[in-house]
């Protein structure tokens, strides 16, 4: 009983540092309709970041948080306006096909500029946790997961409450409908897919202190979003951070009771089960 | 519109075939070629073969180079980078033996590598030595022209087993867990009757995904089944995130023993003092008993390596540095750069080096016993070689709070 | 086409057969890799191209076909072309049962839902053990290149023919209104289901025997270099690159990407990842049609056209 109740402690954990990893990639696509391959290498990024600020100027990676997701916001507008608005009205193809190449870009200058050695952000209380009795519940994760609600709620009060909030909301049904508002598109596309990138960045943070960073760790990340933000839906904040507790409450389960081989298999059975039955998601309006 | 298409993929096809042609190597040159992993996911190891094979190449050639018959001849390191891929790497030895026309092969890193690029060696007949893979498989195809400077994955965890028994406590309860590929399940395999043998009782026995960056409910599992050792086969990343979340959970066996990462400086930085009394094992240690031809000795050849490229060497390092160092002797032996005769030299050589006897089995893979290490206060230490204790191991480890 | 256009396309593929008797091992090495690489680009085409469902599935049928042949030979000793016939059946069988639910879902949904299948699928033969479980299978090793060259070329040749089949028949009509407009379709008397299906199957039956050719000329495979999803992006990417949904597009396109990174990996070997990037980078902001569009209008408009292309698809 004491093991099922530990994994379950360990399973919303996890889920709540997926869900923040997820909701940058969620906006972008829901907004913008760019599936953002490269999602995952700006969470790696960010983790650099983090890292960097920890290791040469002693900044704790969660006063560094907002610093790193500024900086990332920075670099996702400038792209946005500079790069990706180019190509915004070609086929739904080419924005995959230019994050892809966007994700080996960054991959690679990584690479160059960090080596391909393996980092950990590694504050005194990151290994420290809290005893419940029996059960044990880690500092830092319990740390991510505060951030993580946070984040969410704070994008999702965004969202509904300012006028760039809702002139962004607008954007993902009709971007006609944007203009009303008096925002110039190609600024609000650039801010919208800054806010993505600086959650990848905040995100990056809380990654870098519960598990290790190299340059590589993009891809599989961007996976992993992938499938929470299908669970959860894309046109709601607050439903990204279901998708991320349902599917890391899965996976934990799934090891604990089938083995630990089947994490990612069972968190896809999800996924195609959720597509199947609720295209939009758990939360998302039904069609 | 279809002519014009063709046309161009018919250029396109024959401008790479221009463009592949390269221009040899000087011909009084002893050219080896390597293709390793300096990019890609698996780049973190696979550049120590490029320092090594690098540093030992240069050690040879400021020593004069190697005598073949009666002329001294300079080693050349012709090297590409496999981004990871197995497929370009397969790609590259080929260009390597029949394009660029090198004399000698080195290998790449790791098992699944080594596996299909050893077909390469063996369809041209040009030998290679590796020291980057260790899965049995690799050498069970009775190949020819491939050795192996690692010890057999399956007994990787062997000298660790009898250093359990002589433990006290002695450990009781044993969890294993393994990554699920090609190397890690073969030492898996291996480690099952070893464990037997020994009357431990084995509570979990459990396959991971490789890359897996979540180990919280294996380590809740662990904890539960009161296991007193853990044994894990994995990837460095894997056991980075697995001690990082054991301290987390305060998951503390009595011991637990990592088959790669331990020995490796990288391991020891990214984990601060977390790293302690992480046991594993190495082949290689730099002993001044290791007398080397061309180093003096490992504890020599250790502080050169340091020296030059910032990082302590492990044993891939040194096994990268003796591939090298075995090449030149069996050339040296066979008083000639013909490839069948320097692959009969190898197959009988039989000399000390920096990384230990080098002489090949039947199969061509080298028998080395594994030494078990602890990290002990950021450095790592010796604890357990053939049959006794060399160092005094920190044992049982203690609750994480108590540190 | 024009019987001049069908003579320039079998003299370059008599060309190209004729290749492994004067080029060198490395190049037919890379003629291999890319021949293979054209064939799962052009059987994509099949199901993302023409029928425009974005399969990310499509690895799953090449390790499928790798799994047959290994199987056949290693386990059950049976010839290499008993072999690629199970790989075939393997997944076509695999088509079936999965393309049923899985090709109801459409646009991102689909593309979603099939990338976790190389994931499961490479779990669930890791427990299996006439499949070697993770420790892969070993075949024996065959050294003849020119023969692999050759099974490639004629393979990539059928694919083709398969695909300008598809613009000329019914079938191919069929699936081309799928893309344009699935429910109009349906309303103008296609069978949406069957035609995806059976276009799924299709694409993976070729694609099944890409991975057969291939397992037996790398003589190794586990479940992870069987079922690896990065595959399935590199056919995406070629078929994208080149022009999806025209006959020779996604053959243009593998060749075209194979070159630049074959040229870069041997040239300037460790950053070669990052000029790729770049490449794919420029390669969508400047050609956003693929090389196919730029070929057939260049000569139309000249510099113009990369401008014009800019133009049309910012904001």
């Amino acid at each position: 009983m004491d093991l099922l109740a530990q994994v379950l402690i360990n399973g919303v954990l996890l889920g709540g540092l997926y869900a923040v990893m997820a909701l940058g990639l969620a906006l972008v696509w829901g907004v913008l309709n760019i599936v953002n391959l490269a999602h995952g290498a700006f969470i790696m990024l960010g983790a650099y970041l983090a890292w960097h600020l920890y290791t040469y100027l002693g900044i704790d990676p969660f006063l560094g948080l907002p610093l790193t997701a500024i900086v990332m916001f920075c670099v996702g507008y400038m792209l946005q306006r500079g790069l990706l608005n180019l190509v915004v009205r070609a086929p739904m193809f080419n924005t995959l096909l230019i994050t892809f190449g966007l994700e080996v870009v960054l991959t690679y200058l990584a690479q160059l500029a960090f080596s391909a050695d393996f980092r950990t952000i590694n504050p005194p209380y990151a290994g420290n946790s809290i005893a419940l009795g029996p059960l044990v519940v880690p500092l830092a994760r319990l740390m991510a997961f505060g951030v993580a609600v946070v984040l969410t709620v704070g994008v999702w009060l965004f969202l509904l409450h300012t006028k760039l909030g809702r002139a962004i909301r607008a954007t993902a049904q009709n971007l006609v409908a944007a203009r009303l508002y008096g925002v110039e598109p190609r600024h609000l596309y650039a801010v919208t897919f800054g806010i993505g990138i600086g959650l990848a960045g905040a995100a990056g943070c809380l990654y870098g202190t519960v598990s290790q960073i190299n340059p590589y760790i993009g891809a599989t990340l961007t996976a992993k979003c992938f499938a929470i933000s299908i669970i959860g839906g894309l046109d709601n904040p607050l439903g990204v951070l279901v998708g991320g507790l349902v599917l890391g409450v899965i996976e934990s389960l799934t090891v604990l009771y089938i083995g630990a081989t089947f994490g990612d298999v069972a968190s896809f059975g999800v996924l195609v089960l959720v597509l199947i039955v609720r295209p939009s998601g758990l939360l998302g309006k039904t069609a | 519109m279809a002519c014009s298409i063709l046309r161009t993929s018919g250029a396109v096809f024959f401008a790479t075939a221009v463009t592949l042609f390269g221009a040899p190597a000087f011909a009084q040159d002893i050219v080896l070629g390597a293709s390793v992993q300096l990019t890609g996911p698996v780049a973190n190891t696979g550049r120590y073969y490029k320092d090594a094979y690098e540093f030992a190449v240069d050690k040879i050639n400021a020593a004069g180079g190697v005598k073949v018959g009666d002329t001294r001849r300079k080693l050349v390191l012709k090297l590409y980078d496999n981004q990871s891929d197995v497929n370009l790497s397969v790609r590259q030895y080929t260009q390597l033996v029949s394009q660029d026309k090198v004399n000698l092969l080195l290998g790449p890193f790791a098992s699944n590598f080594a596996l299909a690029d050893s077909a390469v060696s063996e369809k041209y007949q040009i030998p290679m030595v590796e020291g980057g893979g260790a899965s049995d498989q690799i050498f069970a195809r009775k190949f020819k022209y491939i050795f192996g400077t690692l010890a057999p994955a399956s007994d990787y965890f062997a000298s660790t087993i009898d250093m359990l028994k002589q433990l006290s406590p002695e450990p009781k309860t044993v969890a294993l867990l393994y990554a699920d590929d090609a190397f890690d399940v073969s030492v898996a395999k291996g480690t099952r009757p070893l464990l037997e043998k020994a009357g431990l009782k084995t509570v979990i026995d459990e396959r991971y995904t490789s890359n897996a960056s979540d180990f919280n409910s294996l380590l809740s599992q662990i904890k539960s089944a009161d296991a007193d050792a853990v044994l894990v086969a994995g990837h460095e990343t894997e056991i980075l995130n697995f001690v990082r979340q054991a301290k987390s959970l305060a998951v503390a066996p009595k011991m637990y023993s990592f088959t790669v990462g331990v020995p490796s400086a990288d391991f020891r930085k990214a984990l601060g003092k977390d790293a302690d009394y992480a046991f594993g094992m190495t082949a290689w240690l730099p002993s001044a008993s290791l007398k080397d031809r061309w180093f003096g000795d490992a504890v020599q050849f250790a502080t050169a390596y340091k020296a030059k490229y910032g990082y302590d060497p492990d044993y891939h390092a040194a096994s990268g540095a003796a591939d090298v160092e075995a090449l030149a002797q069996a050339m040296e032996n066979a008083g000639s750069v013909d490839p069948q005769k320097v692959r009969d030299a190898i197959a009988k050589l039989n000399f000390p080096s920096l990384y230990g006897t080098i002489a090949f089995t039947e199969d061509g893979q080298i028998n080395l016993a594994q030494t078990v290490i602890q990290v002990q206060a950021d450095k790592v230490v010796a604890i357990f070689g053939g049959k006794g204790f060399v160092e005094k191991p920190k044992y049982p480890m203690p609750a994480w709070n108590a540190r | 086409m024009t019987a001049l256009r069908l003579g320039f396309v079998i003299v370059v593929a008599a060309v190209l057969a004729a290749l492994p008797l004067f080029g060198s091992d490395v190049i037919i090495q890379f003629g291999i890799n890319a021949l293979l690489l054209a064939v799962l680009a052009q059987s994509w085409n099949i199901i993302g191209g023409y029928t425009g469902y974005a399969s990310f599935g499509n690895s799953v049928f090449y390790g499928l076909g790798s799994y047959g042949v290994a199987i056949a030979m290693v386990q059950w000793n049976l010839p290499f072309a008993v072999g690629m016939i199970f790989g075939v059946a393997l997944a076509v069988v695999f088509a079936f049962l999965l393309g049923v639910p899985v090709l109801r879902l459409k646009g991102h949904y689909f593309a979603i839902a099939t990338l976790g299948l190389a994931q499961v699928m490479s779990a669930i033969v890791s427990n299996v053990s006439v499949a070697g479980q993770n420790i892969g299978l070993v075949l024996p090793p065959l050294n003849n290149d020119r023969l692999f060259y050759e099974l490639s070329l004629v393979l990539l040749i059928v694919a083709t023919l398969t695909v300008f089949w598809l613009t000329r028949s019914r079938f191919g009509f069929g699936l081309i209104a799928i893309r344009e407009n699935e429910e109009g379709a349906a309303v103008m008397g296609v069978n949406t289901t069957l035609y995806k299906v059976l276009a799924f199957a299709l694409s993976g039956a070729i694609t099944a025997l890409a991975g057969g050719i291939h397992a037996y000329w790398i003589t190794f495979l586990d479940p992870d270099s069987a079922f690896d999803i990065s595959l399935n992006v590199k056919m995406i990417i070629m078929a994208v690159f080149g022009g999806p949904g025209t006959v020779f597009g996604p053959v243009l396109g593998a060749f075209v990407l194979s070159a630049i990174s074959e040229i870069l990996s041997s040239k300037v070997t460790n950053v070669a990842g990052l000029f790729f990037g770049v490449v794919v980078v420029a390669a969508v902001v400047l050609m956003p049609r693929g090389v196919a569009d730029v070929v057939r209008q260049f000569r139309k408009s000249g510099w113009r056209y990369f401008a014009e292309n800019l133009k049309a698809h910012r904001i």
